[in-house]
């Protein structure tokens, strides 16, 4: 798999065409510009507007005359951007650190331990895949008030609610069970030679050696926590522990016209997962590609 | 020495854990240890959720949970009469499911020269206790929904608290459930201890109690549907009877199965005729096409009737779903696919084109729909008006347009709404689809030709073939799983889509732009009517699982693995 996203590919037909190198692949890449610049303007623009001022914001200027940098401060402090940056934060930092412990365990069972009712099990679990977003919301939304009600801490509002439902998911559970299946076997067997069970072969042998799954899995579900706007919308009615998209969601319509502060506010909702995605991109799309293919 | 009575029962246990069946059970147990979170988490939000939602959806009211129960008269007000037709053709196929199953099975076992009707026991039993298990969550749940009611002010202790709980389960309508649980699971056990002992079954080496189990479960779903069913019909029956009205429930209902059936029908036929002689196929093909045409008059012929009883704001959305679906999966997954054959070349740069394509489908959703609210506004100095404005052309309102846009394509002609096709702002909403998801299937797409064996082009290109035949006699066949993968999951993807859809909604586009998840959000978050929203959210659920089968049937004939 790796082999096919990064290692140089030769396509015979490409070798076959007769004209100067140079030439060669000047339509090829005269598409895959076009395509580039497709998917990058309307960051750029982004940026772009969210330097403005608000005449060139609402007058249609392409490019700000003289950037003007205080509009993110202006945006940053009017819509709280303090409070739901860190609760995005606090939110992601958790449901990740549930999830791995979580899916690593299921997804170890599943990938090399031997149980009646193994495939029920995994096939229950894919079925959730295929169930919508919108049949959860009043099910889970009933269950999440219930728990808080009759429990020692409330759930709405609060962080119960908005982290343990995707503590463990099946894309997540799956995803870990395909790496942990190319462990080689022989690791096992000599890991039994040396006396160890299943616990310690996977925290000294698996986890080791599936670093990049693992960050695979922390990135998506950090990207989820972070992209979330749904369920927010559901059970945070005070801004306690409102995550960022919902603050930002709620300041479109706050800001209005104010096209140069909407856009302030948009870049910095964007920033965190842009920078985290440039810093580990390779194993992301690797990461999609595998568990893409497989499924 | 001598053994303390203690010991005795210890080292008895003790035996379960060693030699290899007690490796294999040890193993099995520390597995279910290993799954035990997960599965709590995914049990509880995102299994329990599909049974909990077919109950909330027997349920009516306003912001009242459970609600007063209603029986099927949320799928009523949704779908009109359709309500019978799903109810009774759901119990038939239910039924054929359960046949099927143990009929395919009861082949296996003649072929295998294995008994095959003592499994019925165990599987029958194990088949009651999951069924029972359903009933005893149903009958739960209003039992427990009630207990944060009756822990107001100083009776919200735990102590208070254990003491509901314990009377919930321990209610007569839970314990005659779990009796029937415990029934099953002693049947089954029982039935399966017997068998797997008996010596002769044992040689075989075949286990035949799931497809009982499945059929028995099935059934059960079966019955459940048809009493529900049922009850409503007899209800409208009076009804009408006390109000004087009509009944046209039979006519609608043997005219839509009718107009099904010839579908299906003309789907056999013209299957049939790919491998028949030339005359007898021709014959086949006309009248597969004759029951097509019949079929597909009759429903469009009573399609109004039955869409003028139901919410026709629903239907609106579930129209306005499949425009979404088809306006953003073709587009998208051509423009990856030429964008995925251009990438594979040894050409400089790929990784950097690579990570730029993924750019969109990364970056969270409400800033990029936030600019492109933006940059297709109605104002005339917005970003898309302006270009247009460079070349002469009016502005349009864009996100704000709530006319379809065959409508805007031929303003003399005013079109009825439902044939203008979707309106120009769900259209900007396909771009801004379109724009997320191209850079994904891109990157599925690249790891898909890098599994195609290069020698393949080179063993082509010895044999002179081109660059189009290369791509259509290799690259695409075997590329059809990977287009077949990313159809389905992009299929399944656009009628789940909500948040790009619920931020781009504007007020002037006049909710042409609300899918089906939109619809359900409002009505549950806005109108809070949980009952209603849970059975929208079950037939779109439905929507899912039908698109699902006929992708997989589809694919079966056309996907190669190679």
């Amino acid at each position: 798999m790796a082999d096919a996203m990064t290692g140089a590919a030769t396509r015979p037909t490409a070798m076959r065409s007769g004209r100067p190198p140079m030439f060669r692949f000047a339509g090829t890449y005269l598409v895959l510009i076009l395509g580039a610049a497709v998917a990058i303007v309307p960051f750029l623009y982004t940026v772009s507007v969210s330097l403005m001022n608000l005449t060139e914001a609402n007058g249609g200027a392409w490019l700000p005359s003289t950037p003007q940098w205080r509009n993110y401060i202006q945006a940053w402090n009017q819509a709280n951007f303090s409070l739901y940056f860190w609760n995005s934060v606090r939110i992601a930092a958790i449901t990740v650190a549930g999830e791995i412990v979580f899916c690593t365990l299921a997804a170890y069972a599943f990938a090399r331990m031997e149980f009646w009712g193994k495939n029920l099990l995994f096939s229950l679990l894919l079925a959730t895949l295929m169930l919508p977003e919108a049949i959860i919301w009043v099910p889970n939304f009933i269950t999440v008030s219930w728990l808080g009600r009759v429990g020692p801490i409330p759930w709405i509002n609060n962080w119960p609610a908005l982290t343990i439902p995707f503590m463990a998911s099946a894309f997540s559970i799956f995803l870990l069970r395909q790496f942990f299946m190319q462990v080689p076997n022989d690791l096992w067997d000599s890991a039994q030679i040396d006396g160890a069970g299943h616990l310690r072969y996977l925290l000294r042998v698996i986890i080791p050696l599936s670093k990049a799954a693992l960050m695979t899995l922390v990135l998506f579900s950090f990207i989820g926590a972070w992209n979330a706007l749904a369920w927010p919308i559901l059970v945070t009615t005070t801004p306690d522990w409102r995550p960022i998209t919902y603050g930002f969601f709620a300041f479109i319509d706050e800001a209005g016209a104010q096209f140069h502060l909407q856009m302030a506010g948009s870049v910095i909702t964007m920033t965190p997962v842009i920078i985290l995605y440039f810093f580990t991109q390779k194993t992301f799309i690797e990461g999609i590609a595998t568990s893409g293919l497989k499924g | 020495m001598t053994k303390t009575p203690d010991s005795i029962p210890a080292a008895g246990w003790r035996r379960l854990f060693v030699g290899r069946q007690g490796r294999k059970l040890r193993e099995a147990l520390l597995a279910y240890l290993f799954l035990t979170p997960a599965f709590l988490v995914v049990g509880l939000f995102g299994l329990f959720p599909l049974v909990f939602a077919a109950f909330m959806s027997t349920h009516r009211g306003l912001n009242r949970i459970p609600g007063t129960f209603d029986g099927l008269g949320n799928y009523i007000q949704a779908i009109g009469d359709l309500t019978y037709f799903l109810g009774f053709w759901g119990v038939v196929i239910l039924i054929v499911l359960a046949l099927r199953a143990i009929a395919r099975s009861a082949i296996k076992a003649k072929e295998k020269n294995s008994p095959f009707w003592q499994w019925a026991i165990p599987g029958i039993g194990f088949g009651v206790m999951a069924a029972a298990t359903l009933g005893w969550i149903i009958r739960l749940l209003p039992l427990l929904l009630d207990i944060p009611n009756q822990m107001r002010g100083a009776n919200n202790t735990p102590e208070n608290f254990r003491r509901l709980l314990g009377e919930a389960l321990t209610s007569p309508q839970a314990m005659e459930m779990m009796w029937l649980m415990l029934a099953g699971l002693g049947i089954g056990a029982l039935g399966l201890a017997v068998l797997t002992r008996n010596p002769n079954l044992r040689r075989h080496q075949g286990n035949f109690a799931a497809p009982f189990t499945f059929a028995t479960i099935m059934l059960a779903l079966a019955g459940a549907i048809g009493w529900l069913t049922w009850a409503e019909l007899q209800k409208n029956i009076a009804d009408s009877f006390t109000n004087g009205g009509g009944l046209d429930i039979w006519s609608q209902m043997i005219l839509i199965s009718a107009g099904f059936l010839l579908l299906w029908l003309s789907w056999r036929l013209w299957r049939s005729a790919s491998h028949r002689d030339s005359m007898l196929s021709v014959v086949l093909r006309l009248g597969g096409a004759a029951a097509l045409m019949l079929g597909a008059w009759v429903l469009i012929a009573e399609a109004p009737r039955v869409i003028a009883q139901g919410d026709a704001r629903w239907w609106y959305s579930l129209l306005a779903t499949f425009y979404y679906s088809l306006g953003t999966i073709p587009p998208q997954l051509i423009v990856a696919l030429v964008l995925a054959v251009l990438l594979f070349q040894e050409i400089r740069g790929r990784s950097f084109f690579r990570v730029i394509y993924f750019l969109p489908y990364i970056a969270p959703f409400v800033g990029t729909a936030a600019v492109f609210k933006i940059i297709f506004s109605s104002r005339p100095t917005a970003p898309i008006n302006s270009i247009l404005g460079f070349f002469g052309i009016p502005p349009l309102a864009w996100i704000n347009e709530p006319a379809g846009i065959l409508n805007l394509l031929t303003p003399g002609v005013q079109l009825p709404a439902w044939s203008a096709g979707p309106s120009l702002a769900l259209v900007v909403i396909m771009i801004y689809g379109v724009w997320t998801f191209f850079g994904f299937n891109t990157v599925i797409f690249l790891a898909g030709l890098g599994n195609i064996p290069r020698e393949m082009y080179e063993a082509a290109a010895i044999d002179g073939a081109g660059r189009w035949p290369q791509f259509r006699h290799i690259t695409l066949p075997l590329l059809s799983p990977t287009i077949y993968f990313l159809t389905l999951y992009s299929v399944i993807g656009t009628f789940k889509a909500f948040n790009h859809i619920y931020v781009l909604r504007t007020g002037a586009a006049l909710g042409t732009t609300d899918t089906a998840s939109v619809v359900i959000f409002q009505t549950f978050q806005r109108d809070t009517r949980y009952g209603y929203a849970s059975a929208l959210a079950i037939l779109l659920l439905l929507v899912i699982i039908v698109l699902t089968v006929v992708n997989n049937r589809i694919a079966e004939r056309r996907v190669h693995y190679g």
